[in-house]
């Protein structure tokens, strides 16, 4: 086989999936790149719509917003996957079975779990029916602007945690055992078997899930726009929901373009850094 | 598999209260699917059995949800997600063939490129793109709702390791007996990748059922809605059918949650594969 038929072969092979990247990534970003430069007014390129997004308090609000969400829900959510994790990775009847059920949550699209938690944080729903049988206060969640945001990150967390506990639970058992045959000779106890083996060995898993959990919280929408579309008083409104609103509700697209960008700018970034993390498995190649 | 394998009754006993904890919003979705609407919130306060055990049981919500367009939709929903299947592990497999196999300039940045934009979650650029699909009367049509699913990172990453562990012999003696590329893909490849194809499925399968989004963007028209959107609609009515909503909710939710127990080892595998396991 000659040099030119193996190009000729990759590109028939490359060819549909290359179309899908032009038609559903690029060339959008381009348009979105293209809009956000172009001022309401026409008159040429300018940063003007940027300009305009970071001097609007509802955009700069929902950046404050967003990034209180993702300092909570991304240490929350690692920890209790690690929590899991650790108390799954384990042989008893059924292991499997306990695994699935909390895996099963991920696979139900958002808009379900939103609904059967929106009626679930009902003041007369179940969670109050909750607290009340364990002698606690009812409470407001999603009606109050004190607990809307903590009501979202109940639910994306009750969403994922599954999810990223098995990424952990695989790199847990990758962990030679050897490794904590050595320490406990050297009479390590339990917190140091953790502290000294576990954790350093999970690093990769870890840092994965950090980032990977970063790119899926930051564009959390399906929650939102059913259950509070951002509020009480901007307390729930996420950057996903900013965007929808203003091409679709308020109809700005000179600002959902630019917003467009910042977000697919940040997100770009994190997923390069996720890609890194993936490929640095088969660097023998 | 280093798990700790001294059994403990203590460690089981908190597996199986957390397994229920994670449950119970999905149990309590259930009952409440089949007991009369008016019974749904009389049984909360305070909270007793008769919260998690419906005292009469009726099937009226599970009939009552397919009078109106809901049936439409969850008929486009399973359409769609069985196309996007298809369709994807079609494109994904043959791309992923191409950066595992075939040897050419530039492959590594090809990937990298590739890899890089299917990552990014689809809903991030799904206002552009909403203008040119728009633009291309792609509006409330199949193809609008299937397109954006087919190209999968995940996927495509994924099939690409696969497609890397399988030896080099095996091809160079598909050569000699004188096959193609494409023979050795559909013959050679594809036959070895059972396991891995599973998993690009089970992937293309749950963001494909999940879309939310996209589709309440591409097709607000009855004929084309998807179940994820008419279940936030049917939820936003101003009296809403508590009955019906959660009849609604289990069955959209019962098909994913079929499909993940039954190959839950394929698709944690899958999700582990991409996770930077050493």
């Amino acid at each position: 086989m000659t040099q030119r038929s193996a190009i000729l072969a990759a590109l028939a092979f490359l060819m549909p999936a290359l179309v899908s990247v032009f038609l559903l990534r690029l060339w959008p970003a381009a348009v979105a790149v293209n809009t956000s430069l172009i001022p309401p007014g026409g008159g040429g390129y300018s940063l003007e719509n940027f300009r305009y997004i970071f001097t609007d308090p509802v955009f700069l609000n929902s950046l404050k917003v967003t990034i209180v969400f993702l300092l909570i829900v991304n240490p929350l959510q690692i920890a209790i996957s690690l929590a899991l994790a650790l108390l799954m990775n384990t042989m008893v009847p059924l292991i499997g079975f306990w695994r699935t059920v909390i895996l099963l949550p991920v696979a139900i699209p958002q808009s379900v779990s939103a609904v059967v938690w929106g009626v679930a944080l009902r003041p007369d729903g179940l969670v109050n029916a909750v607290l009340v049988a364990l002698g606690m206060e009812p409470q407001r969640f999603l009606t109050s602007s004190d607990q809307a945001l903590a009501s979202i990150i109940l639910i994306v967390s009750w969403i994922g945690v599954g999810y990223w506990m098995t990424f952990i639970l695989a790199g847990l058992q990758d962990i030679p055992k050897s490794l904590y045959e050595a320490v406990r000779i050297d009479g390590a106890n339990r917190w140091q078997q953790f502290r000294f083996v576990t954790l350093p060995q999970l690093r990769r898993p870890l840092t994965f899930v950090l980032v990977a959990n970063t790119v899926a919280n930051f564009l959390i929408f399906a929650p939102v726009q059913i259950l509070t579309a951002g509020g009480p008083e901007g307390s729930t409104d996420l950057i996903m929901n900013t965007v929808y609103t203003q091409a679709f509700i308020i109809s700005d697209p000179e600002s959902a373009a630019a917003s467009t960008v910042v977000l697919v700018g940040v997100v770009l970034l994190i997923v390069i850094l996720q890609f890194r993390l993936m490929r640095a498995e088969d660097s023998n190649e | 598999m280093n798990s700790d394998k001294r059994f403990s009754y203590a460690r089981f006993a908190v597996i199986v209260l957390v397994a229920i904890v994670f449950f119970v919003p999905l149990w309590w979705m259930t009952v409440s699917a089949f007991r009369p609407t008016d019974a749904i919130f009389r049984y909360l306060s305070p909270l007793s059995p008769w919260s998690f055990f419906p005292r009469t049981w009726t099937l009226e919500n599970i009939t009552g949800i397919w009078y109106g367009n809901f049936g439409r939709a969850i008929f486009n929903s399973i359409f769609i997600t069985l196309v996007t299947v298809v369709l994807g592990l079609a494109i994904c497999s043959t791309a992923a063939f191409a950066l595992a196999v075939i040897e050419f300039p530039f492959r590594k940045s090809v990937f990298m490129v590739m890899v890089i934009s299917f990552l990014i979650p689809f809903d991030a650029i799904a206002v552009p793109l909403y203008g040119i699909m728009r633009m291309m009367n792609l509006q409330n049509t199949y193809t609008g709702l299937i397109l954006p699913g087919i190209g999968n990172g995940l996927a495509v990453f994924l099939l690409r390791q696969f497609f890397l562990g399988i030896p080099k012999e095996l091809r160079e003696a598909a050569f000699v007996d004188g096959m193609g590329w494409f023979g050795i893909y559909w013959r050679v490849y594809l036959p070895l990748s059972g396991p891995a194809m599973l998993s690009a499925a089970l992937i293309l399968f749950v963001f494909q059922w999940q879309a939310y989004l996209w589709p309440l963007l591409i097709a607000p028209a009855p004929d084309y809605k998807v179940a994820a959107v008419a279940i936030a609609q049917f939820s936003a009515e101003y009296n809403p059918n508590f009955g019906l909503i959660f009849a609604a909710s289990l069955v959209i939710s019962v098909i994913p949650m079929i499909v993940l127990t039954v190959l839950q080892r394929y698709y944690s595998t899958s999700v582990a594969s991409t996770g930077g396991k050493e």
